[in-house]
């Protein structure tokens, strides 16, 4: 019996892996980037669909169910996903006020030399 | 003692002429970063310029809006890079009284670190008192520095007070962040009282900007144990 989260859940899978060819079509994604956004994808398609191969797993790391494996799973990935955004966000931040200030004050020291 | 003044300008197109028209009279060197504004605000300090006669007024423009806190370290760089021992800020919407700046002179060649104090009691909405209060008492919990008026962006510093407050805020963080830093760089503040004049009740710090600061204060603390 496939129950209502295998079908949203399906419905999402496949929805980013779409998601992730369009990016990369418009070469926002790297090759391997997009080829790991699809095994990511892919993957949480397959636990869904077969949870009980993954069961297994949740026991060797001592889940009592295989829902709380993927819940911490996810977390951490986010959390890695989260890290990784907010640094790069923080570098282009600052390269971008560096950016915009030398060239404000490279304008001005262009002008006072102009008006002498 | 060569004294510049700095005011960062977003979209102040109403007020920036007037500003510059009074403060003119103090005849000190000024600096003015226009911070991407869309509206007339660099029609308005050209125009300020050349009708008041301002010789001492440079103008910087920064190709998009970085905020408030960029704006100023922008304005200060260019300060000290044309020989400036010391800046005062001053906000750009005619909320600071030119009258006080004599105030700050004096206590500049004494003081490395003079921020303003208004009467938070008098024309200032309940909700901006109270939380302007809480950053004051939250501040110096963590860091063992009560200013009175934490938010109050009439102040100035010493280039070496600079070099130890450099702050990291571009938006309205600022204000907080250099009290921060003066705290853990033991700069001694010096207060001194302003008056103010408010005209736009809706601009300024916003509720957003009040938690994002909070926010940033308690990451500012973990920074500093490390």
């Amino acid at each position: 019996m496939v129950l209502g989260i295998q079908i949203i859940a399906t419905i999402l899978s496949v929805s980013m892996v779409y998601f992730a060819l369009i990016h990369y079509r418009k070469e926002e994604l790297s090759r391997p980037e997009f080829f790991t956004w699809v095994l990511i994808w892919l993957f949480v398609l397959v636990v869904v669909m077969f949870p009980d191969i993954a069961r297994n797993y949740a026991r060797t790391f001592l889940f009592a169910r295989l829902f709380d494996l993927l819940m911490v799973g996810a977390i951490l990935i986010l959390f890695v996903i989260v890290a990784k955004v907010y640094v790069r966000y923080k570098a282009m931040e600052k390269k971008l006020e560096k950016y915009v200030r030398r060239e404000a004050i490279k304008e001005a020291k262009i002008k006072s030399k102009n008006a002498k | 003692m060569k004294i510049f003044i700095v005011i960062p300008v977003y979209n102040e197109e109403k007020h920036i002429g007037s500003v510059l028209s009074e403060i003119r009279k103090e005849k000190l060197p000024i600096i003015v970063i226009d911070d991407g504004s869309s509206d007339d605000s660099k029609v308005k300090i050209q125009n300020a310029k050349t009708k008041f006669k301002i010789k001492n007024l440079t103008v910087l423009k920064h190709r998009i809006n970085l905020g408030k806190g960029a704006a100023m370290k922008t304005g200060a760089e260019a300060a000290f890079a044309l020989g400036a021992e010391a800046i005062i800020f001053m906000d750009s919407d005619g909320q600071h009284d030119p009258a006080n700046l004599q105030a700050f002179v004096e206590n500049l060649k004494k003081h490395e670190f003079v921020v303003g104090s208004r009467n938070l009691s008098y024309g200032v909405p309940l909700v901006r008192y109270l939380g302007n209060k809480f950053a004051s008492l939250l501040v110096s919990q963590l860091f063992g520095l009560y200013v009175s008026d934490l938010l109050c962006g009439y102040r100035g510093i010493t280039k070496a007070a600079y070099k130890k407050l450099y702050w990291k805020s571009g938006g309205y963080g600022v204000e907080t962040e250099m009290i921060v830093r003066a705290a853990l760089a033991g700069v001694k503040v010096k207060e001194v009282n302003v008056s103010t004049k408010y005209h736009d009740a809706h601009k300024g710090v916003t509720i957003m900007d009040a938690i994002n600061i909070l926010f940033d204060v308690v990451l500012w603390r973990i920074e500093a144990w490390f």
